[in-house]
């Protein structure tokens, strides 16, 4: 499996030993030993793949890194954390997808109807066993999702992932001051409720 | 890997009105909190978002919101819960006011109790808060603390507490060129440094509060500044605007 870890905590670095990892096409910073870099035809999900992802606007410019050797990956100077994954499922906004091991399955998924904030109808599913890697404007918050704290609310900018057995709902905090324009700003939340982790970035800019 | 990020927060051991990390914070909310709108990025328990202008509100706008050009930057919260506020990834710094007050700039302002009073400072584009009771500023890097007597360069001053009576101060040489005509026309003395804030001291708890950066916070005007310079590209540069921009937005390299 190839070894994901932080040179610091803007740089990634993966270990490939003749393996395989996806990431952000262009998030390559170096290399030291023999890598191959090509771009993912139709995003390593098949034909029907590529058309879920070129309708649903979850679109992922990924490349294969492959060889033997030591990758670094960044993104414009943003945090990057490190999420291993033991048979489990990530739901992940693509835009802060940087690299995952490619034994790791793709996917997308329908959220509902999702408001302002441009993100879209759909998440990208990672799934199996494996490293995730994220990128986040300021360091990744993790926040517990579970039955004996009551709902998490979450503006939809500042969430990146989730991952468990957890239900996500639109939360609509409309009241009639709403319906004559004084808008509080904060109308449109994101609920989570069951049991699992959320992660979130310190920050309500699309990184 | 920092600390924080290794930490799976609930709450039950999110910090009680402290921070996170340098760039979130958690408040225990009981009752009315002033909050910058759109700055709630994560919450628990029974909380309420309404905007200033709401009826019902009137009563605590008179007592606490004294600041008629900043109605539209806040909201009021209301309930119990833990909530998460974050600004753009900027620096958040809380302060503890008992029966003081203290003077930021209205763009840093992020967050303030009930108990506290907010006012328009005399200088333009800043707030006074007075009173006791909790408050937030966010800050483009860390918050250096400095007594007075001191020179401030004006894009990092933060605020100042209690007393201290800020003015401007010009270097002589840069008076000078501006008395002649020709220092002006050729430019002498622009150091870009002629210009500063000077702090007298008068109190003894006077404090003045500096940003370690000269640039305003992320995410404040920068699109408006974008838009003003655009005018000024030729056709040329106009191009290579676009289709930087057209890459950015389709996501390629």
């Amino acid at each position: 499996m190839p070894t994901f870890s932080l040179k610091n905590d803007r740089l990634l670095e993966v270990t490939l030993m003749n393996e395989k990892v996806s990431a952000l096409a262009g998030a390559m910073v170096a290399y030291e030993g023999q890598m191959k870099f090509e771009k993912l035809v139709l995003g390593g999900e098949g034909l029907f793949g590529a058309l879920r992802r070129a309708v649903s606007n979850e679109g992922m410019p990924l490349m294969s890194t492959s060889g033997s050797g030591k990758v670094y990956f960044a993104h414009d100077a943003q945090t990057i954390s490190i999420l291993p994954l033991q048979n489990e499922k990530l739901f992940i906004e693509s835009r802060n997808l940087l690299a995952f091991d490619q034994t790791l399955r793709t996917s997308t998924a329908f959220q509902g109807l999702r408001g302002g904030s441009g993100s879209g109808f759909f998440t990208t599913t990672v799934e199996g066993n494996g490293n995730v890697a994220v990128f986040s404007d300021g360091n990744l918050i993790r926040l517990e999702v579970s039955p004996q704290w009551g709902p998490l609310f979450v503006d939809p900018d500042a969430f990146i992932a989730y991952k468990g057995n957890i239900q996500q709902e639109f939360h609509f905090d409309v009241n009639w001051r709403t319906m004559i324009g004084q808008t509080s700003g904060e109308s449109y939340q994101l609920k989570f409720t069951g049991n699992g982790v959320v992660f979130i970035q310190p920050s309500e800019l699309k990184s | 890997m920092s600390n924080t990020a290794a930490t799976l927060y609930n709450p039950s051991n999110l910090p009680s009105n402290d921070n996170i990390n340098d760039y979130s914070y958690c408040v225990d909310v009981r009752g009315q909190m002033f909050v910058r709108n759109g700055k709630m990025i994560a919450y628990y328990g029974q909380l309420r978002f309404e905007a200033l202008g709401s009826v019902g509100l009137a009563g605590l706008i008179n007592r606490a919101f004294n600041s008629a050009s900043y109605v539209s930057d806040f909201i009021v919260i209301n309930g119990q819960g833990k909530l998460i506020v974050g600004d753009n990834g900027n620096n958040i710094a809380s302060y503890n006011l008992e029966n003081g007050n203290l003077t930021v700039k209205a763009d840093n302002l992020l967050a303030f109790e009930d108990t506290l009073r907010c006012q328009e400072s005399v200088v333009e584009g800043y707030l006074t808060i007075i009173g006791s009771g909790l408050f937030l500023a966010s800050s483009c890097g860390p918050v250096m603390f400095a007594v007075p007597p001191i020179c401030v360069d004006e894009q990092a001053l933060l605020g100042w507490a209690d007393t201290p009576c800020p003015s401007y101060r010009y270097d002589y040489s840069y008076v000078q060129s501006t008395l002649s005509h020709i220092g002006a026309m050729v430019g002498i003395g622009a150091s870009g440094e002629e210009k500063q804030l000077e702090f007298k001291k008068i109190g003894n708890d006077d404090m003045v509060l500096i940003q370690s950066s000269e640039s305003n916070l992320r995410g404040r005007d920068m699109l408006e500044k974008i838009l003003a310079m655009l005018p000024g590209l030729d056709h040329d540069d106009a191009q290579a605007v676009y289709s930087n921009l057209y890459n950015r937005i389709h996501g390629q390299q």
